[in-house]
């Protein structure tokens, strides 16, 4: 193997550049520390390459049909995402050229970018925090195990993410739902005023907040506010979302304490079994084939969960058999990803007289009301999910099967049709250890690097749940005043793959006790306490909330316990 | 200079001056800055015989006619039907496609003996609805059936070529602009203003 060692002076490297890689370097940089970012997409430059940003539909490729052959071939998992088409393509990962194990039986989607910045470009950037029933729930309910960290523990690093990242919401006052620090929300359409009024008499349970969205309603950190043009996964040049490209990333580049690597594949962490530390990163550059290896003090891996984890247990060493920081035997069980499913589609007949102007990158959300602060009666599932409901004025689009020719058909096509209110939902997962990743005992990847095989499936909670979310979702809807709902109550579940809510974590989690656990109350490795890691894989539980500001917040906290254990001489 | 000019304009530009730097990493396809490229029915389409062409001219403006606005002929959807055709459509799909137009002319030579773009307004009308009743048990016409970018691959020819002049038209410059309402950079977003009864819906590439 022809390896070059670079001698280098980095405090910290961080492995992955997205939504948590670019919270590290920020941090770590801004701290004084040198950071070196290895991320195993290409190098892309915020603004330059979003090369799909404000494109009409008349200049896309077929208009906007999506090339499904090309997709079949190159893209079969990926292009099962909203935000995969041709004016997003080139920042997604290629699926015939990054291959993974699925067990037939118990598929999993592993969805990936494929550039620096990762999928934080990509995200579709709800923004909630967890609550202390979240942090509380294993310990009540004895699934998993307890979190070695609690809603207060996090509260501030909350506060501090969202002051930098710019977060627009509704203030409600919901123990269920914390409030943040927020710009001002959007705003809700007709349809929406109508349906919250009408809930707030017939479903008082049940609370209609306007999404909180890591969108500017204002200027904001020197980033401009949202222009509305509506597609923002195509990426926004104007930084108006956040992403590491548009807000971290320069902000570690700032300190003139960055270094980044782009095409840098991470094959595996050195472990030096004298001094307990992880001493370097083997890397392999994708476009060269080149082997390096970086020496640091701190490592931190921020590759996304299945990513970071693959990598763990590719480091195993005579001194951690099972793969790196995996004395507990843990490292790549209790995968989660949420339960997504459609609590139901009503079709409403309310404020046809009444429209928008500007794309709202943004949706209304119920949260969780189900087994609020403790265990509803009829509930036959514990936890609780929430609905993130998409308001569509039907237009043409819907309706190109509608029958008849000529200028009649023409005219009520151009036209806005009824209203259609989608409830799209995400339910809590438990933690199963059976559901998990490995390494492929006989499969490598193009680098030689053993491919990841996943194995998972939903548990009766989760097909409990679904119901509920089904039952409760008509009930809504018949309180909103829908004429009809499209979802049938009476079928059986429709499972999506795990992975398909593009919310994977566990895998490394955290807890107190090191037989059962990864990570300590830190993100810091057990095994080894010079390695953190912040992605999703340190999730202990997986509350229904989008996970991504809570990966923000604990990576942001991580961080400063790094640089203060590294002042001390702890690591 | 506008906000939204000044948008459109650094992104083309930053396109222009970096793009020799990023060439080393990007395909040829992937460099593409798709808001400064060609509209996509700008191209050469050479599937079609100059009769197939304007049968399948006449067919989109039956179903999409110009009215005091723009038809499916002045937005280009015979082109963009024949460079799907070319294109997109697979075997299955282009095997269905070729054998209706087949159909279709020689019926209309059977039946009337001219070609359908020499009939009447009436009468085309009348030959398309019974085309579509024909198959009107198809799950083309199942409610939400073709929601999204896909295609259903047995979709029957009439339906391939309704649903493609719909879509043609609608996301077309001409479509999109003359008889949709377009506004790229809306620079708020009002949340609750009136509809008229005559106004039409915004241009629908907002969310894609």
């Amino acid at each position: 193997m022809n390896e070059t060692a670079v001698a280098t002076d980095f405090d910290a490297i961080v492995t992955g550049s997205g939504i948590t890689g670019g919270w590290a370097a920020k941090e770590l940089t801004e701290k004084g520390l040198k950071v070196l970012v290895l991320e195993r997409g290409r190098e892309i430059t915020h603004g330059v390459d979003y090369l799909g940003e404000h494109a009409p539909d008349w200049k896309l490729p077929y208009q906007g049909k999506k090339p499904r052959e090309l997709y079949q071939a190159d893209y079969p998992v990926q292009s099962g995402s909203y935000a995969f088409n041709e004016a997003t393509r080139h920042l997604w990962n290629n699926d015939r050229l990054n291959p993974y194990h699925q067990d037939p039986d118990k598929p999993f989607n592993w969805m990936r970018a494929d550039v620096v910045g990762g999928r934080s470009i990509l995200w579709a950037r709800q923004s909630y925090r967890w609550c202390e029933q979240d942090f509380n729930a294993n310990r009540d309910d004895g699934h998993g195990i307890p979190w070695p960290i609690g809603y207060r523990d996090l509260a501030p690093w909350y506060d501090y993410v969202e002051d930098f990242i710019g977060v627009s919401g509704q203030a409600e006052g919901l123990p269920q739902l914390p409030d943040g620090k927020f710009l001002p929300p959007m705003g809700m359409l007709a349809l929406e005023k109508t349906i919250k009024q009408r809930l707030a008499r017939n479903a008082p349970d049940v609370t209609l907040t306007m999404g909180r969205t890591a969108t500017l309603t204002q200027e904001h950190q020197g980033r401009a506010a949202c222009h509305y043009c509506g597609p923002c996964h195509r990426g926004c040049s104007t930084g108006s979302y956040f992403s590491s490209l548009s807000s971290t990333l320069p902000a570690a580049r700032k300190t003139g304490n960055l270094t980044l690597v782009a095409n840098a594949v991470v094959e595996k962490l050195a472990y030096d079994p004298v001094s307990g530390r992880v001493a370097a990163v083997h890397v392999i550059d994708s476009e060269t084939r080149k082997r390096r290896r970086y020496t640091g003090k701190l490592f931190f891996l921020c590759a996304g969960a299945v990513a970071s984890t693959q990598i763990l247990l590719n480091s195993s060493s005579a001194a951690f058999p099972r793969g790196l920081a995996n004395s507990s035997g843990v490292l790549g069980h209790y995968l989660m990803d949420h339960y997504s499913a459609f609590g139901g589609v009503g079709l409403f007949m309310d404020n046809l007289d009444r429209y928008f102007h500007g794309n709202r990158p943004n949706n209304t959300y119920i949260p969780r009301f189900r087994n609020v602060g403790g265990q509803d009666e009829d509930a036959d599932f514990v936890r609780g999910y929430g609905y993130q409901n998409v308001p569509v004025r039907s237009d043409w689009f819907f309706t190109m099967n509608s029958r008849g020719f000529g200028a009649e058909l023409k005219n009520r096509l151009r036209k806005p049709g009824p209203w259609m209110w989608m409830m799209g939902a995400f339910g809590e997962c438990l933690p199963y250890r059976d559901n998990r990743i490995s390494l492929h005992p006989g499969k490598v990847d193009r680098f030689g690097i053993p491919q990841v095989s996943a194995s998972f499936q939903w548990g009766d909670n989760e097909r409990a749940i679904d119901r509920d979310m089904r039952k409760q979702g008509d009930r809504i809807l018949k309180a909103a005043g829908a004429v009809m709902n499209f979802s049938n109550l009476s079928a059986e579940p429709a499972e999506q793959p795990g992975g398909s809510a593009i919310h994977e974590m566990g895998t490394a989690r955290m807890g107190d006790d090191p037989t059962q656990s990864v990570l300590n109350a830190h993100n810091q490795a057990h095994d080894a306490p010079n390695l953190y890691v912040t992605d999703g894989s340190a999730m202990t539980s997986s509350s229904c909330v989008n996970p991504s500001l809570t990966y923000m917040a604990l990576t942001a906290r991580a961080c400063n316990h790094a640089v203060k254990q590294l002042a001390q001489g702890w690591v | 200079m506008k906000r939204r000019e000044f948008l459109e304009c650094t992104a083309i530009l930053f396109t222009g001056a970096t793009a020799s730097q990023l060439g080393f990493s990007l395909s040829e396809e992937q460099r593409v800055y798709l808001a400064a490229a060609p509209s996509y029915i700008e191209q050469k389409a050479r599937y079609l015989t100059p009769q197939q062409r304007a049968t399948l001219a006449a067919m989109t403006e039956t179903i999409i006619p110009r009215t005091e606005t723009p038809g499916a002929i002045d937005a280009g959807v015979p082109r963009y039907i024949e460079l799907m055709a070319q294109q997109w459509m697979n075997d299955e799909e282009r095997a269905i496609f070729d054998n209706g137009l087949t159909a279709l002319m020689n019926e209309m030579q059977a039946e009337f003996g001219k070609p359908f773009e020499q009939l009447d307004e009436m009468t085309r009308g009348a030959v398309l609805q019974r085309m579509e009743d024909a198959v009107s048990d198809h799950p083309w016409f199942s409610p939400g059936s073709i929601m999204g970018e896909g295609f259903i691959s047995d979709t029957p020819f009439i339906c391939q070529v309704k649903e493609l002049t719909v879509f043609g038209f609608f996301t077309s410059e001409v479509g999109g602009t003359e008889v949709l309402r377009y506004d790229p950079m809306p620079m708020q977003f009002e949340s609750d203003i009136p509809l008229g009864a005559e106004e039409s819906s915004w241009s629908a590439g907002g969310f894609r």
